[in-house]
């Protein structure tokens, strides 16, 4: 098999790539510059080489510990569990949290074979007791989808009886929403979580 | 609302075809084979995607095809505005169904669904008195999807989570595991659970009154039998109370079975003759000519009810239903179909003296090896 043929297989391989986008990169690859793409199967190289989970949250990391977890102003006492570890990146991005977070590595689907003992569950437990009592509060970020929340209700039955307030992030209108476009079931559970006016 | 245009290509065995609809209707007449079932099937698969058969997309693929796509042109009558185009197109080697309303693909298929408002009469329909409850649930989800909001996602949901629970039953999953997923099952059974009484409660006076007008007199009624105990269960929030206390209940005979043995999933809808005093079960007991004019007599409701909750005039589509009825049941059929079933009508038969509705008024088209001469 050529070289061409090869790479174009294996990004062929990569999410929301056909054969057709594959080939149409390899092309631009081979007129482009040898050091541009020197530098890019080097990056890739590293990625694999570099990035590991952290040891306490699962987030990607080039060290033992993630940059959150290394961050000593980050608030302790909170802990936010995402199902994947790219999804630190979105919550991150907003900039309006500062504790700290824990990547489950996947969601309860017993249809897949997946249960608690195929996600990192049993270390979020862990930090939880370790803590002995300064974690007070375990947001639950898992997705808005029927196994995301078989995974929280699961995990708030865990968690509840070691102390910390468990919560759970609010489903509703999106921001920018218009009413007349937003689904019916969108809009009862907005209604269903409604909360009192600050003013 | 009425069926103006409808272009076929590689349906079956309905080739390329191009046709416009006269406003009351058509007759198709044609031998069997020919392809009238398919053309019905066409027509229907613009309401649900689904074939009303029960056949797989692939299926639906003229042979030697590798698609098939389905466009109907929609004209506004009175109460309703506007006019509409809905395409269906199915891909077999991508297995991609592909679904536009006047050119845009909507979001979510569900989006696009019940725009096109028609009922199948076929003689396939006694199985929906004579088969087993499975039938007579799905007849209830095809309506309710169509016309109550909320309701199809609810009974997509329900399915899931059933599945992932039963699949955590087999497997001999620990409770906490099991448990996971009772709040989800509780609240969108209940709402299923809750739609499908509502929607009986509402149509059995109906039901009663069709089936007594095609028997000439007979008294039939239509049950609705949940899984659930709903005795002084009013509300969605009573039901989902109902449904978990069954939980806890059958909590050690589901580990025993492998699988969730209440809710929704083990509803039944009876179907009853009332027989001086006692009743007697359709399904059971009921002779072909009973099974046939209950299973009339739901179609019918299903018609009223697109009506009355979809506002919408359903095109009737007629697949050779006449044949199998004694002559005084026929007339009293011809006759409550010419009253009630105003709106337009496409009907198949295979001879021409077998047109016996409206059959002053609707044009004739012949159909040949799935060639259509109108
Ligand atoms: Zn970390």
């Amino acid at each position: 098999m050529s070289v061409i043929d090869q790479l174009t297989g294996e990004l062929s391989r990569l999410p929301g790539i056909g054969p057709k986008t594959a080939l149409r990169l390899v092309h631009y690859l081979m007129k482009g510059s040898k050091g541009d793409t020197r530098r890019l199967s080097r990056t890739i190289a590293q990625l694999a080489e570099r990035i590991r989970p952290c040891r306490v949250c699962g987030n990607f990391s080039e060290d033992e510990l993630c940059q959150v977890c290394s961050d000593p102003r980050r608030d302790r006492s909170t802990i936010c569990v995402v199902e994947e570890a790219y999804e630190v990146g979105s919550i991150e991005r907003t900039g309006q949290y500062r504790g700290l977070f824990h990547v489950l590595g996947g969601r309860l689907s017993p249809l897949d074979g997946v249960g608690p003992a195929e996600l990192n569950m049993d270390g979020l437990l862990e930090r939880v007791q370790r803590s002995s009592g300064e974690i007070g509060e375990v947001i639950l970020a898992t997705n808005a989808s029927v196994e995301g929340e078989a995974t929280a209700v699961y995990l708030e039955h865990e968690i509840r009886p070691l102390g910390p307030r468990v919560t759970r992030l609010a489903r509703g209108i999106p921001v920018g929403g218009d009413l007349e476009y937003i689904d019916g079931n969108t809009i009862a559970q907005a209604l269903a979580g409604r909360r009192e006016m600050e003013s | 609302m009425r069926l103006s245009g409808l272009t076929l290509r590689h349906f079956r065995n309905l080739g390329s075809q191009d046709l416009e609809f006269p406003p009351e209707g058509i007759a198709l007449i044609g031998d069997n084979a020919q392809g009238k079932s398919n053309f019905l099937e066409a027509i229907y698969y613009l309401e649900t995607f689904r074939s009303f058969r029960g056949a797989r997309d692939e299926q639906l693929v003229g042979f030697n095809s590798e698609l098939f796509r389905v466009t109907g042109t929609m004209q506004a009558t009175d109460e309703e505005c506007g006019t509409e185009v809905v395409a269906a197109a199915f891909e077999r080697n991508g297995k991609r169904k592909k679904v536009s309303v006047n050119g845009e693909e909507p979001e979510r298929l569900g989006d696009a669904l019940g725009r096109l408002a028609a009922v199948v009469f076929s003689p396939r329909d006694t199985q929906l008195v004579s088969g087993g409850p499975k039938k007579r649930r799905r007849f209830l989800d095809i309506v309710l999807s169509l016309s109550q909001p909320g309701y199809l996602a609810a009974i997509q949901e329900y399915r899931r989570i059933l599945q992932q629970r039963n699949v955590s039953l087999k497997t001999g999953q620990p409770p906490s595991v099991v448990m996971a997923w009772d709040s989800g099952l509780i609240k969108s059974g209940a709402s299923v659970t809750r739609a499908r009484r509502d929607w009986i409660d509402l149509r059995c006076e109906a039901f009663r009154d069709y089936y007594a007008r095609i028997s000439d007199g007979v008294s039939a009624r239509i049950t609705y039998a949940p899984s659930l105990s709903l005795t002084g269960a009013a509300s969605e929030g009573g039901i989902a109370e109902a449904f978990r206390d069954a939980l806890a209940v059958t909590a050690e005979r589901e580990r025993r079975v492998g699988a969730t043995v209440v809710g929704p999933h083990r509803d039944e809808v009876q179907l009853q003759l009332d027989n001086g005093g006692s009743t007697l079960d359709l399904r059971q007991y009921g002779s072909g000519g009973q099974r046939r004019t209950a299973a009339l007599a739901l179609r019918l409701v299903e018609a009223k009810s697109i009506r009355e909750s979809r506002r919408k005039q359903p095109l009737i589509l007629l697949d050779d239903v006449f044949a199998e009825f004694d002559s005084g049941r026929s007339e009293r059929v011809l006759e409550l179909m010419e009253t009630e079933e105003t709106g337009q009508v496409v009907l198949t038969a295979p001879r021409e003296e077998h047109v016996r509705i409206h059959s002053d008024s609707l044009p004739r088209w012949r159909i040949t090896a799935g060639v259509v001469a109108t």
